[in-house]
């Protein structure tokens, strides 16, 4: 279930955990949150495929995610969990990626079924994203085609677990190695691709600056980078003409 | 009184308020599972939840107002605190009365209208057009009920109201003294919570949790921290009117505990009005109800 053991990716450990491992009550602290964050999780889902159908199960009566302290939201800016059940096409996987960006830190992602893990049986297709965790920082997989909804259950506990270890750090990997992740995003997309989020900028305010924030990617961004506007607001053409009539 | 007195029932009161709301806010996750067959969140959840948003490590804030608007919104709710009587502690209650109270409880609405007015979302807008539309409807019945309540006991000072219940058992309980204005006061209930049918404002399915929609880390956590103090509130205004009180803690809890029950078992019901069916609904029976109960009082 856990993906350092099919693929070699390297997602780096943070170098020192938390930020007060002097004093007592920091400390404490930080183990009440951790243990809070694993006990409330806030779950978007992006129901891009089949897996989506056993969601229900695992929410409602049958399974009930609830008693784990799981429940979904419907926003990214109040999730925790963003849950990506299926196959994602290209065309989709833009759409992820800006509503992974717009998440609160600390976040985590979940992909469900085989689609996300290796493209499953859209392998041959041109259109989809074959690994999810080329685009952005993948905590868990949870593989199958579909997984019950035990699995996703199990798969959930394992997160939980690995959150209150302060083990899931994925949302890190992503300011600590924007590079990489960027110049997978800019061979699927065109080199000008560009979300509304300033990563290195954020890397920067949570001091989350890796060797490989920044590199020949972020430049090839800042090529391109058209400042974001915002938009003006005013009638539509035809409304404008009428009015000058 | 001595202002170390004062202070300290000031600083109590609203505590209470919080701790109490966090358990109503488990009963209601509780009774909406139970309804579904489910076994429901644990007993610490809601803490959990609130810890955990107030320790995000993004906090993504669209201005001053933003945060001053949940600051109203939460403030609102403690002020309110200290002018509802508990067993053994008045706060400022002889001095506030009904109607600072009623005006009270809608500066939450009109906080969390300014800030999410600066989120510029338009499922927020949206969701705060419909949320004052809703205080404009429950405020009708509510205000009725209120004044109805006032002319039966001849005072709006809320101890003087408790004790005149008390005296008496529940003979001289408002709910059986005034039916009709307690079954009005149900209705404004639901609607003062915000629950189904008359939850057009939350939405989650239609426009996205509606105010709530930009909000996340300590914001949401200060929205979570509202709604114990609202679920609280409500109640306990309720009992206040209605019920005699608290005489201890024990039946204070009780009945407030018990008041809940009923809204959210409703809520967990049915489904959502649209805005104008919930206002049609809310301006025709409890206010017809309401005025029928005024008449009896004031013969």
């Amino acid at each position: 279930m856990s993906n350092s053991d099919q693929f070699p990716v390297e997602i780096e450990q943070p170098h020192h955990k938390g930020n007060g491992s002097g004093n007592i009550f920091s400390r404490v602290f930080d183990e009440l949150t951790a243990f809070c964050r694993s006990r409330s999780m806030f779950i978007l889902h992006y129901c891009t495929g089949c897996g989506a159908i056993e969601l229900p199960p695992a929410m409602t009566s049958r399974f009930d995610m609830e008693r784990l302290g799981v429940s979904p939201m419907v926003s990214p800016r109040q999730a925790d969990i963003l849950l990506i059940t299926g196959y994602v096409s290209v065309k989709t996987l833009k759409r992820v990626l800006l509503t992974y960006e717009q998440m609160g830190s600390p976040k985590y992602v979940i992909g469900i079924c085989s689609c996300t893990v290796n493209g499953g049986m859209y392998w041959q297709s041109y259109a989809t994203a074959k690994k999810l965790n080329d685009y952005m920082p993948v905590d868990l997989y949870i593989a199958g085609c579909m997984p019950r909804p035990e699995a996703v259950i199990t798969g959930l506990r394992e997160l939980m677990e690995k959150i209150r270890k302060g083990e899931a750090n994925g949302w890190q990997d992503y300011y600590r190695r924007y590079d990489y992740y960027l110049g997978h995003q800019q061979r699927l997309f065109g080199e000008t691709w560009q979300t509304p989020t300033n990563v290195v900028g954020e890397a920067r305010h949570y001091g989350l600056l890796g060797d490989e924030t920044q590199g020949v990617h972020t430049e090839l961004l800042k090529r391109h980078q058209k400042p974001l506007e915002a938009l003006e607001m005013r009638l539509s053409p035809a409304d404008k003409a009428e009015m000058e009539l | 009184m001595h202002w170390a007195e004062l202070l300290f029932e000031l600083t109590v009161m609203p505590l209470v308020a919080f701790l109490v709301g966090l358990f109503m806010v488990l009963m209601m996750r509780k009774i909406g599972a139970r309804l579904q067959r489910r076994v429901g969140p644990p007993l610490m959840q809601p803490l959990y939840d609130i810890v955990k948003l107030y320790g995000k490590r993004t906090q993504t804030s669209h201005g001053l107002l933003h945060e001053i608007g949940i600051v109203m919104a939460v403030g609102g709710y403690v002020a309110a605190e200290t002018l509802l009587p508990v067993p053994g502690m008045n706060g400022i209650a002889e001095k506030g009365g009904m109607i600072t109270l009623l005006y009270l409880t809608m500066i939450p609405s009109l906080g969390m209208a300014l800030g999410v007015g600066q989120c510029a979302n338009p499922n927020g807008s949206i969701g705060i057009s419909r949320a004052l539309t809703a205080m404009l409807a429950y405020d009708i019945p509510f205000v009725i009920v209120i004044a109805g309540v006032a002319m039966h006991f001849g005072t709006t000072n809320l101890v003087d109201v408790i004790t005149q219940q008390q005296a008496g058992g529940f003979e001289t309980w408002g709910i059986s003294q005034m039916p009709l204005l307690a079954l009005a006061g149900l209705f404004a209930l639901q609607g003062m919570l915000g629950k189904q049918p008359f939850e057009i404002y939350v939405a989650p399915a239609e426009i996205a949790t509606g105010p709530m929609v930009e909000m996340g880390g300590k914001f949401l956590g200060g929205l979570f921290v509202m709604q114990c103090f609202q679920l609280y509130t409500a109640s306990v205004l309720y009992v206040t009117l209605f019920l005699g009180g608290g005489e201890n803690w024990i039946t204070f809890l009780a009945k407030a505990f018990a008041v809940l029950v009923i809204p959210i078992s409703v809520a967990f019901l049915f489904p959502r009005y649209r805005t104008e069916d919930m206002i049609t609904m809310l301006w025709k029976w409890p206010v017809v109800l309401g005025l029928l109960g005024l008449v009896f009082v004031g013969s």
